[in-house]
């Protein structure tokens, strides 16, 4: 074995989570129930520290580290800086929720700080291997952590569903991937797309290997028909874990769309393009459709995710830098967008009540109306409204689908959103609309949380305004 | 904002760049100004309106001479240049036109609201919204880019939507408000369809570029559903019909917001687009033919719902949406008198209707209420404002010397020449005609039911004149009707020449704004329509009670609700279909899904899916293995619900795996499959105690047909995959270790050279995570109380005799065989089949017999059951063989060997990595111990319980 540490340079942000990890886990192991908060503060200053250097050795020429496993180069960059910065909302918001039920425990904070560092495993992988290990280092935390209110039978039954189709999910990636690797004879990106572009499809193998890949990659995203855990995961999991699970995972799940089929079958990208295609109009369809008859608020967050993820699929089957870089910015944003749904949704809760029906949202403005500004904003970005960012990522998506003459597409599109504009409208007519219920006491948040739904809601207003620094960040990446 | 306001420091081009960026941005900026000052009085807030909506003004002041040299004024900043979007803006005639209105009525409105409003209203909210709205509307007029014009079209609905839904507590003002930005939205949504489209077309969302396009954009292929998005997006906005549902049920507003937003702005957005887009979309059949027939109908349907309303402002509403229809006909006819008609059109109804507004405004606000049937003969009680009233709504009629008829003559002129154009073209007079002499009766009635015809009927307070300044909004909207009505060419016609040059991107036809014109068809039109207008109005009480009648026939605000209802009943149908949450049905359609797309793979490429791999010919032993793998997985299907059973069918497809393993001369694995078997056989054994041992048959008949069918097809695919694959030649990486594996590691077993050299690293990842479960499974289980099973199904008491004698003697005597067999593997292993794994298993297994056979607390009197140190000494080792090679300067676990002679043995290869299989060996042990014995102690301490 032959290593040099220079390997390790470019992956210090991984190695910092990783850290924080280990010493979350020790830390929690010898201190006492009163200072159990130090472990949130030291998670969050391990985040700041990935963070910082995310930026530190971000930047210049693509480095392949890991005999040639492991990639730093602008996609991994940004995509890292995104899963992080979301990842501290994240953690920031949780924290009430958790102290509050008695859950502030390191268990949380460890599997969460794993998750993350799968995420960012993912997104920096030059490999299927390395893809492979972040994606299952992620998928393993998340179950654990959807059933981490071991009490809460839905919780259990949830995470029980998670798993089951997730390891079908997983097991069908891999399905792929070894078919892919059985034609090619690599599982480096690199060398599959150089053994693709002379091999071409002619071999029946590898259309096997593309389409049990797509499932998987659907599958991770949640993209109609393989869509199923969504609603019931979202439902049944602790809020704090479904904010986790609904915000930077979809970050992570872009970075492994563009790695397996762009890095390493982007040369099979009109094979790719009809099957994204067919999942991208089933989810955008189903999804708005059917978040109409949802009465349970994470339910509704839940297909209205499924609707996104087709946004995104859009942009992706594009298959031009511009849509690349259209489907980049729209999932970055919608993470964020996510991210603030859900805080607002854990804001909303207290001690034995879990906000969840849509109802729960009645009267926000009367009990606090800065959280209901902040969520009106979240709910009009998501619908796509201008001047939110929402709207931005819509038309950047829409832009690149019509430049390459699928004008239909975007006809079908923008009638689903036109559709789903509807519940999230709907949402708001609660928040402004309608009294609050009688016993619903004034909501308790802390400075912290008040500061990072401000920054969170604001965002998307100053992204939607400003889109031009993000937007060029992602064409910077695609090259375009 | 100081920049712009100060010409003096600030140099010429500087002022020019900045100066529409900050007419639109100044509003907005103001707007939270206005808000914040609301908190030190609320009349300041109005005073602070007032002066944002000057200050916007003053900054379009300086370019106001620009549009009439004819070319138009545009401005650039920077945006986002990644996608070649710039925050542009343009300055034309029409744009000049409308930004006056919008700030002009602003300021207007602005006056009139703050004597409008009552003391408990919040008014910095309502400035703050206005001005909102306000810098929206600005935006959309003078956007030169039409993903800019988008966002501000959005900005207004949103606005709006705040501004209708004023009166929080009102049921209708949220229904309305809900409607409109329902409508408006969606709207807007399609409209961004359209200008995506037209972007594509045209190659630009810049203005200039496709009004300059206009021929390329009519040929494109896209054109007609572009069209039809854009027109979409305008009409909804326009409350053309059938989207003009929402615009009555807005009049819940505030009235100063239903004289701004409609008549000026809001609905005017829709018009000024068809304006704005004229030169590039007019002008095909498919243009005429939808913007005609909905302006026609809405002309006409506005015009006689709007004679029937009692509600003042829902006349006004209605009207509104007439004259609206008006419009849209105008620009649907299409010539380019026709546009200048409609331009002029545009200034007339915004002056008219926003005064009739404030009109209706003061008679609410002095007589608590809007129906017509109760207010009557107000004229006693405020004459200035009847005779204000009764000019605009003459001008409404379209009477001569007011403005309102010089528009409409225009409009009749053009009817009139259309009847010309074909068979059918004489509907459109006619029904123009009798539009106006509908518009005619409701303006009559407008002035006779509200200011004559008798008293009025028990109002709560007796109507007087209301405070001065309330009224000089409506004074100067109205004097602009007169002065426009009786000195066209002095007043208007500079502003509305330039302003049709910009609709028309080239000199408007000359067109006379003269009062007379003599004798000719529009004249007869008009006369007819003055006369037939009176004497609809003299037979209205038939007429009422037929409309009563019909009332709500042609309510597409019921459609709408319909509509609503329909998409939800829909969705909730998909739920209840997919959305079960059944686990089964949800992995089912994952692999219907799976299949799905499995079979677009399989159908769309025409490769073939046998390989080029020349075919060995199969022999007796494994076609019988083969089969007997097929028999026992579908043995283990069908037998399922007795687990017992089934698990002892899966330990037999476990040795028959092994068995292949053999054929296909891999004797390590067949070696290391059998004895995994045995140690998870009895794991599971271990395990399904604590289960009942049959499961219930719960799944239908159906259900078991559609898994038995779906399982087949997954099968068969698989089955095809594989074929796939290995019909293909393939290279495999053997070759590589095969040569390397005894110079690289000193043994000729390549399977273990790679376990304990070449992947070391990996061996060493592995037995730390087997121990990890092993310690994890300890601490999970440890101290946990189960119940286990006290009957068999059938109702018999288990047998609690643990021990067998005979077996019991047996295993005892097997004990140091197995232990022997298993050194022997252990120390062969390097170049023979065998190793640290196996080894590892086999004491195991040996070891675990004694505890099945004797009992852990026989066995824990002779060993000891703490597996712990076994586990970390094993570990230790592993680890310290790594490191070990960093003392000879070497990376981690570099490995040497060399050769020892003893006697008796003979040569013996004595390598490093043997150090490291031992530690394999005893993690091996250790774990498999730990778990196994204490998910046996589990049942005993459940048995204790019991005791």
């Amino acid at each position: 074995m032959h290593f040099d540490a220079a390997n390790l340079l470019p992956i210090l942000p991984e190695i910092a989570v990783l850290l924080t990890a280990a010493i979350v886990l020790v830390v929690d192991l010898y201190i006492d129930e009163r200072h159990r908060e130090v472990i949130h503060g030291l998670t969050l200053i391990g985040l700041v520290v990935a963070i910082a250097l995310t930026g530190v050795v971000g930047g210049g020429a693509t480095e392949l580290v890991f005999a040639g496993n492991v990639v730093r180069d602008p996609l991994a960059d940004l995509l890292k800086g995104a899963i992080l910065v979301v990842s501290l909302l994240v953690f920031i918001y949780a924290r009430p929720w958790l102290r509050d039920r008695g859950m502030l425990v390191g268990e949380f904070y460890m599997l969460g700080l794993f998750s993350i560092l799968g995420m960012l495993v993912m997104v920096a992988a030059n490999s299927f291997v390395t893809v492979y290990l972040g994606l299952e280092l992620l998928a393993l935390s998340l179950y654990a952590l959807v059933a981490f209110d071991r009490d809460s039978s839905r919780g259990a039954e949830a995470a029980m569903k998670y798993f089951v189709l997730g390891a079908l999910g997983s097991g069908m990636l891999l399905y792929g991937i070894s078919m892919v690797y059985g034609a090619t004879g690599s599982v480096e990106f690199g060398a599959v797309a150089e053994a693709l572009a002379t091999q071409g499809m002619e071999n029946k193998v590898l259309v096997f290997g593309l389409v049990f890949m797509v499932i998987g990659i659907g599958f991770k995203f949640g993209a109609v028909p393989f869509h199923m855990w969504l609603p019931d995961v979202y439902e049944g999991a602790p809020t704090p874990v479904v904010l986790l699970l609904g915000s930077a995972p979809k970050i992570a799940a872009f970075g492994l769309a563009i790695r397996l089929l762009v890095d390493g079958l982007g040369s099979l990208q009109a094979d790719w393009q009809g099957m994204l295609l067919i999942l991208a109009v089933l989810s955008i369809g189903l999804g708005n459709v059917v978040a109409i008859a949802q009465r349970n608020i994470k339910r509704m967050l839940a297909y209205s995710t499924i609707s996104h993820v087709g946004f995104i699929f859009l942009g992706l089957l594009a298959g031009t830098e511009q849509g690349y870089a259209a489907a980049m910015f729209y999932t970055i944003t919608y993470a964020v967008m996510a991210t603030g749904a859900f805080g607002i949704l854990i804001i909303l809760s207290r001690k034995g009540f879990d906000a969840e029906r849509i109802e729960d949202l009645k009267g926000l403005n009367e009990r606090d109306s800065w959280y209901a500004a902040m969520m009106a904003l979240v709910m009009f970005s998501m619908a796509g409204v201008p001047p939110l960012v929402g709207f931005m990522g819509k038309l950047l998506v829409l832009e690149a689908v019509v430049r390459i003459g699928f004008v239909w597409l975007a006809v079908v599109a923008v009638i689903f959103s036109i559709i789903g504009a509807f519940y999230y409208l709907r949402v708001v007519r609660y928040i402004y609309f309608d009294k609050p219920e009688e016993d619903a006491p004034a909501l308790a948040s802390s400075g912290g949380v008040r500061v990072a739904m401000s920054l969170n809601g604001l965002a998307l207003l100053a992204l939607g305004v400003f889109p031009a620094t993000l937007l060029a960040l992602c064409q910077s990446v695609f090259g375009a | 904002m100081l920049e712009c306001c100060d010409p003096i420091n600030a140099s010429h081009s500087q002022r020019l760049i900045m100066n529409l960026t900050l007419v639109v941005l100044v509003p907005f900026l103001g707007a939270a100004l206005t808000g914040w000052v609301s908190r030190y009085g609320r009349l300041r807030s109005a005073w602070m309106a007032g002066a944002v909506t000057a200050l916007a003004l003053a900054c379009l002041l300086p370019s106001l001479p620009v549009p009439f040299t004819g070319e138009p004024l545009i401005q650039r900043l920077p945006w986002m240049p990644g996608l070649g979007l710039d925050l542009v803006f343009r300055l034309d005639g029409l744009g000049l036109l409308f930004a006056m209105m919008i700030l002009g009525i602003g300021l207007l409105v602005i006056i009139y609201a703050r004597y409008y409003l009552d003391a408990d209203d919040c008014m910095g909210r309502f400035y703050a919204y206005l001005l909102l709205f306000m810098g929206s509307m600005l935006g959309i007029v003078l956007a030169e880019n039409l993903i800019l014009l988008l966002m501000f079209w959005e900005l207004t609905s949103l606005s709006s939507f705040l501004l209708i839904s004023y009166w929080r507590h009102r049921q209708d003002a949220r229904q309305g408000a809900r409607m409109a930005l329902t409508v408006t939205g969606l709207g807007g949504l399609a409209l961004l369809g359209g200008f995506l489209l037209l972007g594509e077309i045209a190659g630009s969302y810049e203005l200039s570029v496709i009004l300059a396009s206009g021929e390329a954009i009519r040929a494109h292929p896209l054109y007609s559903p572009m069209l039809v998005l854009v027109l979409l997006g305008a009409f909804t906005k326009s409350a053309q019909f059938p989207f003009h549902f929402w615009l009555p049920r807005a009049m819940a507003a505030p009235t100063p917001v239903s004289a701004y937003l409609h008549s000026a702005t809001m609905v005017k957005a829709g018009i000024f687009l068809l304006a704005r887009l004229f030169p590039a979309l007019s002008g095909t059949p498919l243009w005429s033919v939808l913007v005609m027939s909905a302006g026609l109908a809405t002309l006409l349907i506005g015009a006689w719902i709007a004679l029937f309303k009692h509600d003042l402002k829902g006349l006004l509403a209605y009207s509104t949406v007439s004259h609206l229809g008006l419009i849209t006909l105008l620009f649907g006819i299409g010539t380019p008198l026709a546009a200048v008609a409609g331009v002029f059109h545009i200034i007339n109804h915004a002056t008219f209707k926003a005064s009739l507004f404030m009109a209706a405004g003061i008679i609410d606000h002095e007589c608590g209420t809007r129906d017509m049937r109760r207010i009557n003969g107000l004229w006693h009680f405020m004459p200035y404002t009847a005779t204000l009233a009764m000019v605009a709504s003459a001008s409404m009629a379209g009477v001569p010397l007011f403005n309102g008829f010089l528009s409409k003559e225009m409009f009749f002129a053009e009817a009139a020449n259309f009847f010309d154009l074909s068979t059918w073209s004489w509907v459109l007079p006619v029904t123009v005609v009798i539009a106006s002499a509908l518009a005619v009766a409701y303006s009559l009635r407008f002035i006779h039911d509200v200011f004559f015809n008798g008293e009025p009927h028990d109002l709560q307070r007796t109507p007087h004149e209301p405070p001065h300044w309330m009224k000089v909004p409506v004074e100067i909207l109205v004097a602009i009707c007169l002065l426009v009505g009786i000195f066209p060419g002095f007043t208007v016609e500079p502003l509305l020449a330039v302003a049709a040059d910009s609709v028309l991107q080239c000199n408007s036809p000359a067109h006379d704004l003269a009062i007379w014109h003599g004798f000719n068809s529009a004249f007869a039109m008009s006369v007819i329509a003055l006369l037939g207008g009176l004497l609809i109005y003299a037979a209205r009480r038939p007429l009422f009670m037929i409309a009563a009648r019909h009332e709500g026939l042609i309510d597409a605000g019921v459609l709408f609700g319909r509509t609503q209802q329909a998409v939800i009943g829909a969705a909730r149908a998909v739920t209840t279909a997919f959305d079960t949450g059944s686990l089964q049905r949800l992995v089912a359609l994952l692999l219907i899904g799976a299949l799905g797309l499995g079979a677009v793979g399989l159908l769309g490429v025409s490769a073939p899916l046998t390989g080029t791999a020349t075919l060995v010919p199969a022999d007796g032993i494994s076609l019988i293995v083969a089969l007997g793998l097929g028999a026992g997985a579908i043995a283990t299907t069908v037998l399922h619900r007795q687990r017992f059973t089934a698990l002892i069918v899966v330990g037999v497809l476990g040795l028959l795996i092994a068995l292949i393993f053999a054929k296909f001369s891999a004797p390590d694995l067949a070696l290391t499959q059998l004895s995994v078997e045995v140690v998870t056989i009895v794991l599971l054994l271990l395990a399904l105690y604590f289960l009942p041992q049959h499961t219930p048959a719960e799944s239908s008949r159906v259900r078991r047909v559609r898994d038995l069918g779906l399982a087949a097809i997954a099968g068969l695919g698989t089955t095809a995959l594989a074929w796939g694959i290995l019909t293909r030649p393939g290279a495999t990486i053997s070759g590589y270790f095969l040569d390397n594996s005894v110079p690289g590691g000193g043994g000729s077993n390549v399977v273990n050279v790679i376990l304990v050299d070449f992947r070391g690293f990996d061996t060493l990842g592995e037995i730390t995570v087997l121990a990890l479960a092993g310690l994890g499974i300890y601490a999970m289980l440890k101290g946990l109380r189960l119940p286990g099973m006290t009957l068999d199904p059938s109702g018999r008491p288990w047998n609690w005799d643990l021990h067998p004698t005979i077996m019991a003697a047996l295993t005892r005597l097997l004990l140091p065989l197995a232990l022997l067999v298993s050194a022997f593997i252990f120390l062969r292993g390097h170049n023979q089949p065998g190793g640290g794994f196996i080894a590892g298993l086999i004491t195991a297994v040996a070891l675990i017999m004694q505890y099945l056979t004797n009992g852990v607390e026989w066995t824990h009197r002779r060993l000891h059951g703490n597996m712990h140190p076994v586990i970390a000494s094993g570990l230790l080792v592993g680890t310290l063989t790594g490191m070990a090679s960093f003392v000879f300067g070497h990376p981690f676990l570099t490995s040497t060997f060399s050769h020892v002679h003893w006697p008796l043995v003979g040569d013996f290869e004595l390598a490093s990595a043997m150090a490291f299989d031992l530690g394999v060996y005893l993690v091996v042990v250790g774990s498999t111990l730990l778990i196994l014995i204490h998910l046996g102690l589990m049942r005993s301490a459940a048995t204790q319980e019991r005791d």
